[in-house]
């Protein structure tokens, strides 16, 4: 049966517009909406607002947290794209070279964490890091490390670096299955001609498994960029509140803080806007320097 | 153009995407104006008798619990039958009614307390109705309302916005039967209270003094407002709070900084304070973990369900004053106030004058353990009241013990947040006194320029 133009467009259309229109209501309206309010003063909490031009933006570049928090929010990013990366690798390689009896309980318990709401891993990790009764402190002291205990989450200049292990901890099980889906994928050939040409397991992993894995790689790694600038607020907020002296504060609990507790609503929406520009920026930077032809054997 | 225009995929997406312009814009016709009140209090009979329509109550549900309230609500609706009374309460209502704030389309009657509200904002932000002419009518047992209060209502420029229902009082609050068996003083005076702290510390081996650093605005109204009130009363008190120009940095200020840089050096401040938040900070009180912490007075009642058996509470003044002086306390009210939008403002005026009595008041301190705030409510007699607050409530009115200092009104959250900051800092001892009066002045410079 040959299809009218007519009844193909209106297929198109059946296809392709109520996505066109959720895409534009919870995506674009929010963000042109946060654009426009970032030229308001209001408390967010009224309708009352009064046009201040670039104001806010003006403010924000004078704003002496502002660019501690950028500097926080890549400090999580760096330190998340390390250890997420180098540990979802290892475990991965681990779990699909080593021929481990027990590793589809494994793939679980590393997975497990995903499957956890954040605020109730960063409720756990507080009470973990708890200066009088967390496990940490404990097991300092158990080992005979007591001089190294310490108020880890009230401590301005420990608080920051605090935060980074539950984050790892919290995202290593998705791109360790993204890995090990890569990996899966590789066949048993390569591995056994490099075998043949006397290529011990090291070189293997390095010339065969990280060159055929790096589309997923460079997947995981955009994402974890994208959800810690976006989304490292949710950790910060309930395991510090951006405290003590906002040596934890992320671009992200700085906007809420500003926006919601100092009633800055305009001020917030700007911040909204920085980060979404600093994202875009972040993004862009990261597909120059990941770019690298996709390798086939 | 003609050719694309009759392109049905293209006339498609253009009627989608003039739906989506519709359906997010402004609407501004249905922004209702006070004018348009009177629709539904027309419902209501004159004087409040017979009140009929729907009247909408918020209130934040928080350590004082809503028995109190599920009464006088009870008891107001039994008054008024016809009148269908919705309540929006709980620990996070403040943030769950935001939209509704924001849209125009605000419950009548809100009690402003807990996260997420600010009685300043609200006025700023023209929520609130202006009680002014209004209050003046209203009696309790025959005298005026208005001289009926313990404290009077916060001032905004000559008018009333709300009432204060509720006497919060920070202090400091100690295990009386565990200060008893060690034989500790309980403190008067900033002196005793750092002797009291080194004999504790040197008896139990824990650091005496907790409070959350998470929340360090429990720090600066449990201990810094009634510190600042005992140094230059309440004209320091007002400077502070409104950011007037030289007050943070003035000697007064400093010396009061000091005390607290003193604290800290003796190692009296709790070292991981600051990683910790307000249920901990009382949970570690209740353990012994510490001896002294600074909350209001809703400590015991939101502690219930961990208090152990043998802590018996005590309540002191937090005693940050010179021992020449009175100690002081700086009430932290938690008003009652009607929207201006409020949709029935005569139910809404009835329901707030029905709550202030001293029948109430009353009780109040027996479902809460906290005061409410009008004179000559008498709990000595009153076995359903704990005896700590019986205890407070007559060190509070005894003038030669204990000396009231008043607020204007709450500090912005503009200045408290940077100063909290600040001030976590000098507590953990990574800046000193004189650092720290320096970045709270910087930071009412930035709040008086933005105002």
């Amino acid at each position: 049966m040959v299809q009218s133009k007519k009844q193909k467009y209106l297929f198109l259309a059946f296809c392709l517009v109520p996505t066109f229109i959720m895409f534009s209501i919870f995506t674009l309206y929010p963000l042109f909406s946060g654009l426009y309010y970032s030229f308001f003063e209001m408390s967010g909490s009224s309708q009352a607002k009064e046009f201040v031009g670039f104001d806010n933006y003006i403010q924000l570049f004078n704003d002496e947290i502002f660019p501690a928090t950028i500097w926080h929010d890549y400090f999580l990013v760096i330190t998340k794209v390390i250890g997420i990366m180098i540990m979802a690798m290892f475990i991965a390689v681990a779990l699909t070279q080593l021929k481990i009896k027990e590793a589809p309980f494994y793939r679980i318990i590393f997975f497990f964490p995903n499957i956890m709401s954040v605020v109730v891993i960063g409720i756990l990790w507080a009470f973990i890091y708890n200066p009088d009764l967390g496990l940490v402190n404990s097991g300092l002291e158990f080992i005979g490390l007591g001089e190294w205990t310490r108020a880890w989450l009230g401590n301005e200049n420990w608080a920051l670096a605090s935060l980074v292990l539950p984050s790892i901890w919290a995202g290593i099980g998705l791109f360790m299955l993204l890995l090990m889906g890569g990996i899966a994928n590789i066949s048993k050939s390569y591995y056994e001609a490099a075998r043949i040409d006397g290529a011990n397991e090291w070189q293997q992993f390095w010339k065969v498994t990280l060159p055929l894995v790096w589309p997923q790689i460079k997947i995981s790694i955009l994402y974890i960029v994208i959800t810690t600038l976006n989304g490292s607020f949710i950790i910060v907020q309930v395991m510090t509140g951006g405290g003590p002296n906002n040596a934890t504060h992320v671009m992200g609990s700085y906007l809420y803080q500003q926006a919601f507790q100092q009633y800055n609503f305009g001020y917030g929406a700007t911040i909204g806007v920085m980060i979404l520009v600093i994202s875009l920026i972040t993004v862009l930077i990261l597909q120059l320097l990941l770019r690298r032809d996709k390798v086939e054997y | 153009m003609k050719r694309l225009l009759k392109n049905p995929f293209v006339l498609l997406m253009m009627a989608a995407l003039l739906m989506i312009a519709v359906a997010c814009s402004d609407d501004s016709s249905s922004e209702g104006s006070s004018d348009d009140s009177g629709d539904n209090s027309g419902e209501a009979a004159s004087e409040g008798e017979g009140l009929s329509g729907t009247l909408e109550i918020q209130y934040f549900v928080g350590g004082y619990g809503d028995s109190w309230w599920k009464e006088v609500i009870g008891d107001f609706q039994e008054k008024h039958p016809d009148l269908e009374i919705v309540e929006h309460a709980g620990p996070n209502i403040n943030e769950e009614m935001r939209s509704r704030w924001v849209s125009g389309d605000p419950p009548d009657v809100v009690y402003i307390d807990g996260a997420g509200s600010s009685e300043t904002q609200m006025v700023e932000d023209g929520q609130l109705m202006d009680l002014t002419d209004w209050v003046k009518d209203i009696e309790v047992d025959g005298k005026p309302l208005m001289d009926s209060f313990i404290v009077p209502p916060s001032d905004f420029d000559g008018s009333v916005y709300s009432l204060p229902l509720v006497f919060d009082a920070w202090g400091t609050w100690y295990d009386k039967a565990w200060f008893e068996e060690n034989n500790w003083e309980v403190p008067s005076d900033f002196e005793s209270f750092m002797n009291s702290m080194g004999q504790i510390k040197e008896d139990a081996g824990i650091s005496p003094f907790v409070t959350t650093g998470q929340h360090p605005y429990y720090f600066l109204r449990g201990m810094l407002y009634p510190a600042f009130g005992a140094a230059g009363g309440d004209e320091l008190l007002n400077d502070v709070i409104t950011g007037a120009e030289g007050a943070w940095t003035s000697d007064a200020v400093l010396e009061v900084m000091k005390k607290v840089e003193k604290m800290q050096q003796e190692g009296y401040i709790d070292e991981g304070f600051a990683a910790i938040n307000h249920t901990q900070s009382q949970m570690n009180f209740l353990l012994h973990d510490n001896a002294y912490i600074p909350v209001g007075f809703w400590l015991p009642n939101e502690m219930e369900g961990d208090k152990p058996e043998d802590l018996e509470y005590g309540f002191i003044p937090s005693p940050m004053n010179d021992a020449s002086d009175p100690m002081p306390i700086v009430p932290d009210m938690r008003p009652l106030a009607i929207a201006e939008q409020a949709e029935n403002p005569e139910a809404a005026k009835a329901f707030v004058e029905f709550v202030f009595t001293k029948e109430y008041a009353k009780s109040f301190s027996e479902h809460t353990g906290a005061i409410m705030n009008l004179q000559g409510v008498d709990l000595s007699s009153n076995e359903n009241v704990p005896q700590y607050l019986i205890d407070a409530n007559e060190m509070i009115n005894d003038p030669e013990q204990v000396q009231i200092y008043h607020k204007p009104h709450p500090m912005s959250a503009d200045l408290e947040t940077p100063i909290s900051d600040s001030l976590v800092s000098l507590m953990l001892g990574n800046i000193t006194a004189e650092e720290f009066v320096q970045e709270a002045e910087q930071a009412a410079e930035e709040y008086r320029n933005s105002q």
